[in-house]
């Protein structure tokens, strides 16, 4: 064992990157590979909502309390990430008395604040709220950006000391004397960033390397199977789909519940300018192929109209899916996901299997995060012989350092209230280091979410090319148009640091990783927008026919080269044409 | 001033009776009590951010402090968050001609955002004791100056244009002394109508009339007239010529109680000054219109305000009937009768006029009735000097500050009238008038008057 | 009834207008009805006739630039409008267009199309192009430089640069990246840029020149994004190139179109000129029918219906972004007659998944008869005296075909002088008996 003992956390969404931050500030050598880009698994595809523990208060007490104490963690040390809406329990006619006072009940033993409202009352907190509702339960729920939340942790970790690996798939995973030892990974391109300026990406694209390390952890949420089961060992991960539909406003700025004990489509989530529509909870096979079906899209809008009628006839932007990495012991057996606890469990495998070297952590919920991060962090420690205590309920990520809204954000960096706002809001304490900083115009390039110049390129120093890295950072293409007006805007900034082909190749990834939620929405206001874009694309920019990007070559003296002087003659063309066409045989 | 200083409402003539001055109270009260009807984020779902609003803005065109109304719109809405109180101080810049409406596909409600933010912005963010606040609750409130004015209008005419008072005005309050207040008539419309014989008179000339056109004597032909302050008080002329045009095609007029219609408040963002107003309009035409008149209106602005503002931003009894019985007036001629046919049969003394259709037509779909109307009585040349606006916007370019933008938008409009043949003005809105006038020193006529000229 | 005319044109898009015109061409008294303002002002003002085709019809080949529409028309599918008005239906739209806007645009000289740059760096093949726009075509092999403004994002000039040298035109291309001579506020509109131009406000006119001038380097063209002034933009161009040296022109750009804003004036006053009357501000919203024929159509007067009576209408209400297809999460329709817009069952096979493929809601819209009527289901005209322009045609991906603007000027200008027909022919009948 190496001076400093070294470990390897596999997946970079909200647990592992958690986990990555604990050890590197407990002086661990931390690396983090991930396949895709941070939050590319389910971490990047949840409703964002920060549990009061409210949802579990009645059928998973221990989770319940493990989300109220989170909860409270969250908003002191990711400020910036967090919006404390509050959240609402709302009881409709149909649903049941005894189960409302289950939920009063359990709210309290769990030590989650709780308080009745009358409907007049929760309706004079949410206006659009039906008319018919009974009454609701008022707790601390909230919103959280995963996006920010994670990438936050990320950088944290590198800043002490770890290093981040995107786009590094692990094919394998070492075990060597029947201990684990490594894994292999297969480098995939960021984007592009041959000249290593990505800070995430380190190996060139197609070459495989074999790291080491004196211990492995499998964060890999829904894929920690397919670890398991590459290390010979198996872990029951039981990955579990839910649809996620996401509306052009905010119809509410309150989190929604149904009150009543399980079912579909009964959460409403104000998230940053849009509110999110979720969910399902279905077992599927496959993490990563799933069908997404119209009923799914149609069950969110149809059934939660009845707690919002406005939902109704509201324009909604897009629709995605995730999949919960549930996991149960074997032996508990439950038939439906929607028993499955919500708990974490960490599965030791040299205790469990005979392997060490190595531990599986699934289960769980974004809320819970940095709980799971310490728990397995102490692990790692206790087994390393590493003598360092958790300092990450108290350390805020950075830019949720000091930071205060009350500035006059306007004035200050010659910015609109509400661009001022948001940024602020998105940056958190680092906004005078990247609004503050930049020099040069600073225009919007975003408008629909109110993201600047000066944010954008501060994103690319983070994040190389991929323009979705780019995106997740500072939400630029994730309002209603969709990515219409301001795609080609975010990759021209692309350039001079990265080429024009480069900057083109990262466009199309954006184009095509809009359109594919988009299609989830396509009726109505979004079709019309959709439409709006292929005109705007197709015939305005000729993106789809850009000679560029294919094989063929144009034959420019076949068209109209425009009238030199005198008349013309009207049938072939002009003189000035005739003339490069003597001149030049095309490409042929 | 304060209201305690405000006129009586003009004495009740016909028919209905003289109701309560509405509540006396100054203190501008919050019209957004009620979150949810001023919630107006919903409306951003229309907005495809094809930016055709944008290209329609006279401000924005001229003024770069101004984003445009995309952004004040549905870009600043679903920006926003319920409780957050901020609105972009830019909101001020926006003149309220409402060009925007009119030119936006998805049909985004942008002038009530607009409005509801001016409004939120002027409750919240703007300091009571301003110069700015005072000069335009003055501004907004101009039927109460105008009502002091009219009753000495020799002394008032001379004091409000008197060189160092308007100084002064500058100085201290923000008036722009670049202009002429305009000049108040010796005798108000009210009077010379009560005078007249009021609605008993009308009737009597409207039943003349019918028999003289064939029709049935007591045909149901009825329409209440919202004359606005500024022909009441300024060009009564105008009034009077719908009076007579109105009558000569058998209409009974009635000329019930009311304010001013609210669009100046509207422009400064006094919602509570305008909600009082409406209160007393809504209450007034409501009953006539149950009754089976149509409400007519010779200035634009008013006519918007009834059709469109109105039931926008606020929530009274009987709204919804009053805006979907309130006309233009020569809208309303050109939907009832053969107003094109009377026309091609009437003339009058050869006249050129340079006419200039006001934005807040434009929004009733009515910009083009006058051009299209004339263009076949014979001896008249009318031409439209395009679609510019005027840059005035009522109150807006009577503010120091704002003078100078006011005149720049203006100024495609003030170079069209001259390449006109005409060197008399046209258009129905007041304020327009007065821009018009203000830069060309041509006279400015409405409408009403030359159809008054042809066929009365 | 107050209202009345011989030809009623619902919709004050180009389709509309070029309708309205034709059919005030057979001395038809005609009204142009609309509700707001145009998608011209969020097209690029160019007149495309058609730009791609693919061997099979609608799949395009993303090579297959067209150079010679008239040639290409033939490899249409038959559900294609320009099917219904053929090539000389396009010539005489093309002759409508022509007149209505004089040598405001250029192009007319061959039938051949030209390929303009677009702002997103790449060329595109069209047939009518504005005359600021004809200096900067892509096969006249002139070293051109192109330049854009600091605060502006939709266009940066180096990119573009370098986009169009990956695509292969013909000459060297630059790119340089300047600040706008006046100092404004970072999100300053377009309008304002234009208008500080068209007025020389602050010298603008000679600061742009100071400060391209470094960048001139033996450029025998260069390129802007179209905002040259408004108004004065002949005068703002001529001053340009003589401070330059070198010809100046303008390069189009996506929302907010200051060249499709130019076209639509164009079009409204050809529309004046002709003596088409103009009612705008209020939408249709029904209409009123017997024995087959419409009567009149309904227009919504904040709550009032007023009809609006003619012999003849042309539904020229646009396509999905014009609204004149309306659609839910069942099903897509056309809202002002109802008439039937064909469409597959599940939405989902409405489009592909691939961000540029053949969507089929792009091919969304009524379907014509042989007369430009739409058709019920069954192939039958809905309404004898009904026809229909523009957008609101299905059966074209006009996008991908680039051949938004020719589809509507051929099947407006159809469908006008039809109905313009229908109207004085019947009455030099009437008058003849």
């Amino acid at each position: 064992m190496s001076e400093t003992p070294s470990v390897l956390v596999l997946g970079g969404g909200s647990t592992g990157c958690g986990i990555a931050r604990d050890l590197a500030m407990r002086g661990v050598d931390v690396t983090l590979v991930e396949k895709g880009n941070l939050t590319h698994g389910t971490t990047g595809r949840m409703h964002g909502l920060l549990h009061s523990g409210g949802r579990y208060a009645v059928s998973d007490q221990a989770s319940a309390e493990e989300c109220i104490e989170e909860n409270r963690v969250l908003r002191r040390i990711a400020s910036h990430c967090v919006e404390m809406t509050g959240g609402l329990f709302v009881q409709r006619p149909e649903d049941d008395d005894e189960y409302f006072e289950e939920k009063l009940r359990g709210c309290r033993e769990c030590g989650i604040p709780a308080e009745v409202l009358s409907a007049e009352e929760a309706r004079e907190i949410e206006p659009y709220l039906a008319d018919d509702i009974q009454r609701a339960i008022r707790v601390p729920d909230g919103a959280v950006d995963p996006f920010r939340l994670c990438v936050a942790n990320a950088a944290d970790a590198i800043d002490h000391g770890a290093r981040v690996e995107t786009h590094a798939e692990v094919t394998d995973v070492l075990v060597e004397e029947g201990e684990v030892v490594g894994v292999e990974v297969e480098h995939a391109s960021g984007g592009g960033s041959a000249d290593g300026l990505d800070s995430f990406v380190h190996g060139e694209p197609g070459e495989t390397s074999e790291l080491y390390a004196d211990y492995v952890v499998n964060a890999t949420g829904a894929w920690a199977g397919q670890i398991g089961e590459m290390a010979g060992v198996e872990v029951a991960v039981r990955p579990s789909k839910g649809v996620m539909t996401i509306m052009n406003v905010r119809q509410v700025d309150t989190v929604i519940n149904r009150c009543r004990p399980k079912g579909d489509a009964d959460i409403v989530v104000p998230h940053e300018t849009t509110c999110i529509l979720g969910t399902t909870d279905e077992e599927v096979e496959d993490p990563e192929d799933y069908p997404e079906e119209g009923w799914e899209v149609d069950l969110m809008i149809d059934t939660l109209s009845e707690l919002v009628p406005i939902l109704s006839e509201a324009r909604t932007i897009r629709s995605f899916w995730g999949v919960r990495p549930l996991y149960e012991p074997p032996e508990v057996g439950s038939e439906d996901p929607t028993d499955i606890t919500r708990d974490f469990f960490l599965l030791d495998h040299a205790e469990r299997d005979g392997l060490p070297g190595m531990a599986s952590i699934v289960g769980g919920k974004l809320t819970t995060y940095r709980m799971m991060a310490e728990d397995i962090a102490d692990h790692v420690c206790e087994t390393l012989g590493v003598d360092a205590a958790c300092r990450t309920a108290e350390e805020p990520l950075p830019g949720s350092a000091d930071f205060s809204v009350l500035r006059e954000w306007m004035d200050e960096f010659g910015l609109r209230s509400p661009v001022g706002l948001r940024s602020a809001e998105r940056l958190g304490s680092r906004v005078d280091e990247v609004l503050g900083e930049w020099d040069g115009p600073n225009p919007t390039v975003c408008e629909c979410e109110a993201v600047t110049r000066a944010e954008i390129n501060d994103a690319i120093s983070q994040s190389g090319t991929e323009l979705n890295a780019v995106r997740i950072r500072t939400r630029a293409s994730m309002g209603n148009c969709q990515g219409a007006f301001c795609c080609h805007r975010i990759a021209n900034e692309l350039v001079p640091e990265y080429d024009e082909s480069t900057a083109r190749e990262a466009l199309d990834d954006l184009y095509q990783e809009r359109w594919k939620g988009e299609r989830h929405a396509l009726w109505g206001e979004q079709l019309s927008q959709a439409m709006l874009k292929h005109h705007l694309h197709a015939t305005t920019m000729n993106r789809d026919g850009d000679p560029a990007a294919t094989e063929g070559t144009v034959d420019f003296d076949a068209f109209d080269a425009g009238r030199a002087e005198g008349p013309a003659d009207a049938s072939t063309g002009d003189r000035r044409e005739d003339a490069a066409r003597g001149v030049v045989d095309g490409d042929s | 001033m304060s209201d305690a200083e405000s006129p009586q409402t003009t004495e009740s003539i016909e028919p209905n009776e003289q109701r309560a001055s509405p509540d006396p109270d100054f203190e501008p009260v919050s019209v957004f009590d009620d979150d949810s009807t001023m919630d107006l984020r919903p409306g951003a779902d229309n907005c495809y951010k094809c930016s055709v609003c944008d290209t329609t803005c006279p401000v924005a065109e001229v003024d770069d402090d101004f984003p445009g109304p995309k952004f004040q719109g549905p870009e600043q809405w679903r920006l926003k968050r319920k409780d957050e109180g901020e609105i972009d101080d830019s909101i001020m810049s926006c003149s309220n001609c409402m060009r925007c409406d009119d030119a936006c596909p998805s049909s985004v409600p942008l002038s009530q955002m607009h409005n509801a933010a001016r409004g939120e912005y002027v409750d919240e963010q703007m300091d009571k004791l301003s110069v700015e606040y005072v000069r335009n609750r003055v501004l907004a409130n101009y039927r109460t100056s105008a009502w002091f004015a009219s009753k000495v209008p020799r002394l008032a005419n001379f004091a409000m244009n008197f060189g160092p008072a308007r100084w002064l005005m500058e100085k201290a309050m923000g008036v722009t002394s670049e202009r002429e207040f305009p000049a108040f008539a010796a005798q108000t419309f009210r009077e010379w109508w009560r005078e007249r014989g009021g609605a008993d008179a009308s009737r009597e000339n409207a039943r003349a009339a019918r028999e003289r056109r064939g029709e049935a004597v007591d045909a149901e032909k009825k329409v209440a007239y919202f004359h606005g302050c500024y022909s009441n008080y300024n060009t009564p002329e105008v009034a009077k010529a719908l009076v007579r045009v109105f009558e000569s095609f058998g209409y009974e007029i009635v000329a019930p109680e009311q304010r001013c219609s609210g669009t100046p408040m509207f422009a400064n963002g006094m919602l509570a000054d305008a909600e009082r107003a409406a209160e007393v309009n809504v209450s007034s035409f409501a009953d006539l219109v149950e009754r089976g008149y149509d409400a007519v209106a010779s200035c634009t602005s008013c006519s918007m305000a009834l059709k469109q503002e109105y039931p926008e931003l606020f929530d009274i009894d009987g709204i919804d009937e009053v805006a979907e019985n309130t006309f233009e007036a020569l809208e309303y001629l050109r939907i009832q009768e053969d107003l094109e046919g009377q026309i091609a049969e009437a003339s009058v003394e050869e006249q050129a006029f340079a006419y200039h259709a006001p934005c807040h037509a434009r929004n009733q779909g009515v910009d083009r009735q006058a051009i299209e109307l004339f263009r076949d009585l014979d001896g008249v040349v009318v031409e439209d000097v395009g679609d510019s606006c005027s840059g005035i916007s009522g109150t807006y370019g009577w503010k120091e500050e704002k003078y100078e933008t006011s005149m720049k938008i203006g100024g495609d409009m003030f170079e069209h009238m001259h390449d006109a043949a005409g060197d008399v003005g046209m258009t129905e809105c007041p304020t327009c008038a007065m821009q018009m006038e203000h830069g060309t020193g041509y006279e400015i006529k409405h409408p009403l008057q030359l159809l008054e000229e042809a066929l009365c | 009834m107050a209202i009345r005319e011989d030809v009623l044109v619902v919709g004050g898009g180009i389709a509309g207008a070029t309708a309205a015109l034709a059919a005030a061409e057979t001395g038809a008294q005609v009204r142009l009805l609309s509700h707001k303002k145009s998608t011209l002002r969020q097209a690029s003002g160019l007149i495309d006739v058609l730009g791609a085709v693919g061997d099979n019809g609608t799949e395009v080949e993303p090579s297959g630039l067209v150079a010679d529409p008239f040639e290409a028309v033939e490899r249409l599918p038959n559900s294609h409008p320009y099917r219904v008005v053929g090539a000389a239906g396009i010539r005489d739209g093309l002759r409508v267009f022509d007149e209505a806007v004089g040598d405001a645009y250029a192009g007319t000289h061959t039938d051949r199309n030209a390929l303009v740059l677009t702002h997103g760096g790449t060329v595109k093949p069209t047939a009518r192009y504005p005359e600021s726009v004809a200096p900067g075509l892509a096969s006249a092999a002139e070293k051109t430089l192109l330049v854009g403004f600091a605060g502006l994002t939709d266009f940066d000039a180096p990119v573009a640069a370098s986009h169009l040298d990956a695509a292969g035109v013909p000459f060297e291309v630059d790119g340089a990246t300047v600040p706008f001579p006046v100092e404004f506020r970072d999100d300053a509109l377009t309008t304002r840029l234009a208008k500080a131009l068209d007025t020389d406000e602050s010298g603008a006119r000679r600061g742009l020149t100071d400060a391209v001038a470094d960048h001139l380097d033996g450029h025998e063209r260069v390129g802007f994004p179209a905002m040259l002034g408004d108004d004065d933009r002949r005068e703002v161009r001529a001053e340009l190139e003589d401070r330059l040296g070198a010809a100046v022109f303008e390069i189009p750009t996506g929302p907010p179109s200051l060249l499709g804003l130019r076209l639509e004036d164009l079009l409204f006053d050809a529309l004046d000129e002709a003596g088409v009357r103009l009612s705008s501000g209020n939408p249709a919203v029904g209409y009123e029918a017997a024995d087959g024929r419409i009567e009149s159509v309904l227009v919504d007067r904040r709550g009032r219906e007023v009809p609006y009576a003619a012999d003849e209408f042309v539904l020229a209400t646009g396509g999905l972004v014009g609204k004149g297809i309306d659609s839910d999460r069942e099903s897509v329709s056309e809202p002002v007659f109802d008439c039937h817009v064909p469409h597959p069952e599940d939405r989902y096979d409405w489009s592909e998944p691939a961000a540029f493929g053949a969507h089929e809601f792009a091919r969304f819209g009524v379907v014509p008869d042989g007369d430009l009527r739409p058709t019920d289901g069954s192939g039958d005209a809905d309404f004898e005296n009904l026809r229909a322009a523009g957008g609101v045609l299905g059966g074209a991906d006009t996008a991908r075909e680039k051949s938004a603007a020719g589809v509507s000027i051929a099947t407006g200008a159809y469908a006008g002088r039809r109905a313009g027909e229908s109207v004085t022919g019947r009455e030099a009948e009437e008058a003849t008996r």
